[in-house]
């Protein structure tokens, strides 16, 4: 990439530097704590069953969100300060910064959204205690206070995304990124959960996963270029794989540990969360990959073929999900119309991921011109 | 160095937070099912009693319903057909008669919750000693969902998306990522 063409930020005094790594490593710590946190108490609810606000699961979920919370406060606390000291604070410490309460803080906007969505973690957090006052301890993902719940951490996902971006080519955002994008990749569709019930009758998250799945990937294989694509595709695969094994193991082991029997009568299936995550995305990635080595070669128009990966991505995404969706139902086999739709849906929300996923990417990588440091 | 300072509360407080939440006891004190009502049904030459957890049943509102047949549930197994209102002809979601896991001397459904008010029916189907039995227990009403109405909890809901959705309008209109130059320099980089 040319650095011209994006600059990032002036050098990093010392400080600053070390605080943008620390920082934005803990955001991405806390959400990946989440997101095992989420999949192992899925499969808790789906082996054990038993609910109680005080489950290992759920204290994990919990803790991740303060994790990124904390940290994200930390680093508006320390911008602040750096900014009332008169001492500069880079760009490449979070991203552009933003004026909070009429100037009294100066947030870095990728900590200032990773912390506005742990603060909302949290009061949806009462939100959902609230809920389930009324309505009882319902171990389903389609309430609209565990829908705001994952949305809370999504919005945190992107705020780690945003602020590991602000680091341009250092090696420590390009890792950031490296490992932000497929655990953004691996959530997004949760929120989806959402649209359950509604016509028509496809797999909400398998939707979500449609369009989200290329989108980010796409976005992510823009910000880290070549191979980029590729090493997201594999580390998502590395997550899928961990959380597969690790998911029912702990179900299983924590039921052990505090003395509850697994359900009767359990059939054999996917655990729900990894089971999810589409396993062709490699594929699409290696799309992906071709696209770029073929404007390379030939050269030719960027729009058209920024589309065409995309939608592909979206159709070999939307193929995957339905052989998962297939192979890990307990009917054996579903209704031809139930796995034809996310392939058919790949086409047009592919296309989506086309114009969408570069476009975040540019906005990633684009200074914002007015300086407010 | 004066700026690190904050980073120090941090660690303080991630170790704070860490040793509260490790040094809670995962909570054994799981809700045991209360039954405040009961049914009865003739399966067969099996009796079964239906309890349940809340009475009024309400849309949305989980409870636990525990089906106990007469004798024990000890060398008998069969299946729970659950009658939806509005499914066509009849149909019913059909589930084998598991125990229930916090009360495990009957068999039972956890934290169920039916999603619209109307009457529902449980019809069983039990195998046992003294051969196989069906029976039917009909008209069990689900009354309203509680609480308030569900678009108004939706939208609430969905504020963080539309936060998200605004960043993105605003990133969007300052930083103009559609132009063609910006995307041309994605890929050349």
């Amino acid at each position: 990439m040319d650095s011209a063409a994006f600059p990032v930020a002036v050098a990093p005094a010392a400080p600053a530097r070390t605080a943008a790594r620390t920082g934005a490593w803990l955001v991405l710590l806390g959400t990946a704590v989440t997101t095992v946190g989420v999949s192992w108490d899925i499969q808790w609810h789906v082996e054990v069953g038993p609910d109680s606000f005080f489950t290992l699961p759920h204290l994990l979920l919990y803790l991740g969100s303060a994790l990124s919370g904390l940290a994200s406060l930390t680093m508006v606390l320390l911008a602040t300060s750096a900014q009332r000291a008169g001492r500069p604070w880079p760009r490449s410490a979070g991203g552009p910064p933003v004026r909070v309460l009429g100037g009294a803080f100066h947030a870095p906007l990728g900590y200032l959204v990773a912390g506005a969505g742990a603060a909302s973690f949290l009061l949806y957090g009462l939100m959902d205690l609230w809920w389930h006052s009324i309505y009882g301890f319902d171990a389903v993902l389609d309430t609209p206070s565990h829908v705001a719940l994952f949305l809370s951490i999504c919005v945190t996902m992107v705020g780690g995304v945003v602020a590991f971006a602000a680091g341009g080519d250092q090696g420590w955002a390009r890792a950031g990124i490296l490992v932000g994008v497929p655990i953004l990749i691996l959530f997004a569709p949760t929120p989806f959960n959402a649209l359950d019930g509604l016509p028509p009758a496809v797999n909400p998250t398998a939707v979500g996963s449609v369009l989200c799945a290329p989108t980010l990937l796409l976005m992510g294989a823009l910000l880290l270029r070549r191979g980029g694509a590729l090493g997201i595709a594999l580390v998502l695969g590395a997550m899928q794989a961990l959380l597969w094994w690790f998911s029912p193991w702990a179900a299983k082991a924590y039921a052990a540990a505090v003395g509850l029997p697994l359900r009767e009568g359990l059939v054999p299936r996917a655990p729900q969360l990894p089971a999810s995550v589409p396993v062709l995305l490699v594929a699409a990635a290696l799309v992906i990959e071709a696209g770029w080595w073929l404007r390379g070669r030939a050269g030719g128009t960027t729009t058209p073929l920024l589309l065409a990966v995309g939608a592909v991505s979206g159709i070999v995404v939307g193929a995957s999900l339905s052989l998962q969706l297939d192979l890990a139902s307990p009917a054996r086999h579903l209704p031809v119309a139930q796995v034809a739709a996310p392939v058919l849906l790949g086409i047009p929300l592919g296309l989506l991921a086309g114009y969408l996923g570069p476009r975040l990417a540019a906005m990633l990588r684009t200074p914002i011109a007015r300086e407010e440091y | 160095m004066p700026a690190l300072r904050p980073l120090r509360l941090l660690v303080t407080a991630l170790v704070a937070t860490l040793l509260a939440l490790t040094t809670v006891t995962p909570a054994v004190a799981y809700a045991p099912v209360g039954i405040v009502h009961t049914e009865q049904v003739q399966a067969g030459p099996y009796a079964v009693t239906v309890g349940f957890s809340t009475w009024p049943m309400r849309a949305m509102r989980s409870l636990d319903i525990t089906f106990m047949p007469s004798g024990g549930t000890a060398g008998k197994s069969g299946i729970v057909g659950v009658g939806v209102p509005g499914m066509r002809g009849g149909q019913q979601l059909v589930s084998r008669l598991a125990r229930h896991p916090r009360k495990r001397d009957t068999w039972g459904l956890d934290t169920k919750a039916f999603d619209k008010s109307g009457s529902y029916s449980f019809r069983f189907v039990i195998d046992g000693p003294q051969g196989r039995g069906e029976g039917v227990l009909r008209d069990l009403t689900v009354l309203d969902q509680p609480g308030p109405p569900l678009p108004l909890s939706w939208t609430l809901a969905c504020l963080p998306l539309l936060g998200l959705v605004a960043l993105v309008a605003v990133a969007w209109r300052r930083t103009r990522p559609g132009r063609p130059d910006r995307l041309a320099a994605l890929l050349h980089g």
